[in-house]
């Protein structure tokens, strides 16, 4: 089960890179004639993720609970990037 | 400035980072698991069939009723060799034609005159045979008369070798009619004659049938380069038509996952001529062999083993082969690249 209408309502900087909210179509994304895959956007929206949320977290002072803050920071972007995957892509 | 140590030991810390790494790791062999269940490929391309077109006759290129990129439909005239020396071979074999039949009812002419004749030959053994009876009864009747004289001798004489002439006669007349009953024969050999040149005549009116070539599909034609006037050989192509009823997209999955992709299956294909337009299509086949570099080598001679010492393989891949439903014509062109997702995608629900 894919919920379909959650797809459209995506939106973040990687998106505005890949030509706005057009994930919907092929799992490929045209860029200056090349094509590039659709998990590789995924991995950038989970580094962009992933430092969007350490930068959060210092500015509301959460940073300052965790330990082991590279791999739990890491966890997230993966986590953000599997999430994406699964409601753009997967099936 | 507060300073934040690299790594405090707060339980509350380990146990957020833990859950995070646990979770990440979780779903991640979750995607793996669905991504080999329903396998897509991003290096697909559109396919469909095509027709070399060529005419089974050769000759100058008299007439092109087609420029290149054209559409076509199945049974348009599309071009036309010079017919003319086609057409003199024709007459040619009219003639043959002719004068096979001309023979054949000559012979029919000569059978009744050969029948006549034989029939007349039997009479002339009926007639011979009277004679010889009625030499035989004279000859029976003066035999008792001669011995007692009744008779000259010489009558009865007359009357023997009257009756050798007819025993000669008769014997003449039954050759004669086994001849002329033999001589009949019959009309086989100028039937055969006549069937050879029929079939010769159909043959060449086939040719100049084939020096006007039919679209044998609608399509589209490409790589036409040459104009009137050229001179083609038999069989040779003059240019390529995709034929249009039938699309496909080729995608090549990895053998780890084919047992995830049945015939029949549901396929989101997008051309990439516009990628945010689905086309529904359906897995036709998938196929049976691949020419691989480890068993390559001429045939009858020795396995061509190269040495090496490679511990990591690639997958092999194998073409899937998908037939695509109605979609708008111009995202279909023949090695546009595909992206195929199998049992996903917008088109399958």
């Amino acid at each position: 089960m894919r919920p379909a209408r959650l797809r459209s309502c995506i939106s973040g900087p990687a998106f505005l890179l890949t030509g706005g909210c057009t994930l919907r179509g092929a799992p490929a994304f045209p860029i200056m004639g090349a094509y590039f895959p659709g998990w590789m956007a995924c991995a950038l929206i989970g580094v962009a993720t992933a430092v969007g949320l350490r930068v959060l977290f210092l500015l509301t002072g959460l940073d300052a609970l965790l330990s082991f803050r590279l791999f739990t920071y890491v966890a997230l972007g993966v986590i953000a990037a599997l999430t994406v995957w699964t409601l753009v892509f997967g099936p | 400035m507060q300073r934040i140590p690299v790594s405090s030991k707060k339980p509350v810390g380990i146990i957020i980072a833990v859950l995070c790494v646990g979770a990440a790791t979780a779903f991640g062999i979750h995607v793996s698991h669905e991504d080999s269940a329903h396998p897509s490929s991003d290096s697909g391309i559109i396919d469909a069939e095509v027709v070399h077109i060529a005419s089974v006759v050769g000759g100058r290129l008299k007439a092109l009723n087609v420029s290149v990129n054209q559409r076509v439909h199945k049974g348009d005239a599309l071009y036309q060799i010079d017919p003319e020396p086609y057409e003199l071979t024709l007459r040619q074999a009219k003639a043959n034609l002719d004068l096979a039949n001309a023979e054949v009812e000559n012979q029919t002419r000569l059978l009744s005159v050969k029948t006549s004749n034989a029939a007349t030959a039997g009479d002339q053994v009926s007639r011979a045979q009277t004679n010889r009876d009625l030499a035989a009864r004279t000859v029976e009747r003066l035999q008792p008369l001669a011995g007692k004289s009744y008779i000259p001798w010489q009558q009865y004489d007359q009357a023997r070798v009257a009756l050798h002439d007819a025993e000669i006669s008769l014997a003449q007349s039954r050759i004669q009619s086994t001849a002329a009953t033999t001589a009949i024969g019959d009309l086989k050999s100028s039937i055969a004659a006549r069937d050879a040149s029929q079939a010769a005549y159909d043959r060449i009116r086939y040719e100049l049938r084939q020096t006007t070539v039919i679209a044998p599909a609608d399509g589209y034609v490409t790589s036409l380069r040459v104009k009137v006037g050229e001179v083609l050989a038999p069989s040779q192509s003059l240019f390529t038509l995709i034929a249009d009823n039938e699309w496909y997209a080729m995608a090549n999955i990895r053998e780890g996952d084919l047992e995830a992709v049945g015939v029949g299956d549901c396929v989101t294909v997008h051309s990439m001529i516009d990628r945010n337009t689905p086309i529904r299509g359906h897995v036709q086949s998938i196929g049976w062999g691949v020419l691989s570099m480890d068993s390559s080598g001429i045939a009858r001679s020795l396995p061509l083993v190269p040495r090496q010492m490679d511990w990591v393989h690639v997958a092999q891949r194998f073409p899937v082969r998908i037939r695509l439903e109605k979609a708008n014509p111009l995202l279909l062109r023949l090695g546009a690249t595909a992206t195929v997702e199998v049992r996903h995608g917008a088109a399958c629900p």
